[in-house]
């Protein structure tokens, strides 16, 4: 199943970046910048940024985050979303590991309210506060090839978001998918609907609750002794990515059913 | 069974704004007011219909864009608010926000 999710992630990051044909008509529900030159969807935190930034609510982008949510959870994130690949890989340089406090995914929720949607809406979108000029994909994706094309690029702002960026590419390096679990505004969106998603990690009767699979959750969603980690205690912040099915001794995870 | 119900109440609400936001919405957006302004205070005549008959009556253009159009001209930050709360092009023509541009930001 490993394999099978890291072709997926791979086939992804190419998919959402193949650039030969542009549909930014249509978002995609994972964190990928519209602005990257060889982008085919639009970004649906950057697009209710916009919109927002306007006083409208983009319906479209709305009722597929909440669909999207209500079928998959947060499963793109483990399977699709490029930046979590990225993290993925990141988290196997050798560094220095770290935990973070239960707290701290809270963030997210502040960020998505905060920097995507008030920020557009009580200051305006060339605001430095505003997400989209913070965000790490949109850094590499955007900012920098951008740069590089031009020749030029406004030298604060380009240097805070490489500073931004350094800063989330080292904690990724010493916390498995920090940013997800922390700072991701669209995860946050679709965590909301992790409880009620058709896919889904479950256990079935197989399952003799030992609790390993707590063990191995790169979300830390079961982290507490004798509690299984899809269940408790956090299950808003499963990203469906079966880690946990590969330390079950009896096979008792799956995705769905 | 509380659990099924808001499941079936949010996946109705996601598939009516999905459906209408796409294919329904209509958003009207006009010329660059404030390119206009700019030009009429200069002295320079517009070729846009009505406009140079005078400040009283002008007609400036206005296009209504599908949701999934302002989507795209909002990808490269083509759409803001006028100050008497109109939605403008950011750019000197309409037919500018059909197209792909990168985004300012």
């Amino acid at each position: 199943m490993e394999k099978i999710r890291l072709k997926i992630q791979l086939a992804a990051v190419v998919a959402v970046n193949i650039g030969v044909v542009n549909w930014h008509t249509v978002c995609f529900p994972v964190l990928n910048c519209h602005s990257c030159p060889i982008s085919v969807f639009a970004c649906p935190l950057g697009v209710i940024g916009q919109f927002a930034a306007v006083g409208m609510i983009p319906l479209s982008v709305v009722g597929l985050l909440i669909l999207t949510g209500l079928v998959a959870g947060r499963f793109l994130c483990g399977w699709v979303c490029p930046f979590g690949f990225v993290q993925e890989l990141l988290y196997k340089v050798p560094y220095m590991k770290f935990g973070i406090p239960g707290w701290m995914r809270f963030i997210k929720y502040g960020v998505f309210a905060g920097l995507v949607v008030a920020v557009p809406v009580f200051l305006s979108t060339s605001s430095p506060l505003y997400f989209c000029r913070l965000c790490p994909v949109g850094s590499i994706e955007s900012a920098i090839p951008w740069a590089v094309m031009r020749g030029s690029a406004d030298a604060i702002g380009l240097s805070a978001r490489l500073a931004i960026l350094f800063g989330i590419v080292v904690l990724a390096m010493g916390h498995r998918r920090f940013f997800c679990k922390v700072l991701c505004p669209l995860g946050a969106c679709l965590s909301v609907f992790n409880r009620l998603s058709i896919v889904f990690p479950r256990r079935n009767e197989q399952c003799t609750q030992c609790a390993s699979c707590g063990t191995t959750c790169p979300m830390e969603t079961g982290r507490k002794k004798g509690q299984v980690a899809v269940f408790a205690p956090n299950p808003e912040e499963c990203i469906s990515c079966l880690e946990c099915r590969k330390k079950c001794p009896t096979h008792a995870v799956q995705l769905w059913g | 069974m509380q659990r099924k119900i808001v499941f079936v109440v949010l996946l109705a609400v996601s598939i009516v704004s999905l459906v209408y936001g796409t294919f329904f919405r209509k958003i009207l957006v006009y010329d660059n007011l404030e390119k206009f302004e700019r030009l009429k205070n200069i002295g320079i005549a517009i070729k846009v219909p009505g406009y140079e008959q005078g400040s009283q009556s002008f007609e400036v253009q206005s296009q209504w864009f599908t949701e999934p159009e302002v989507v795209n001209a909002m990808t490269f930050d083509g759409i803001s608010r006028y100050k008497d709360g109109r939605l403008i092009s950011n750019y000197p023509d309409l037919k500018m926000l059909k197209g792909r541009m990168p985004c300012p930001t």
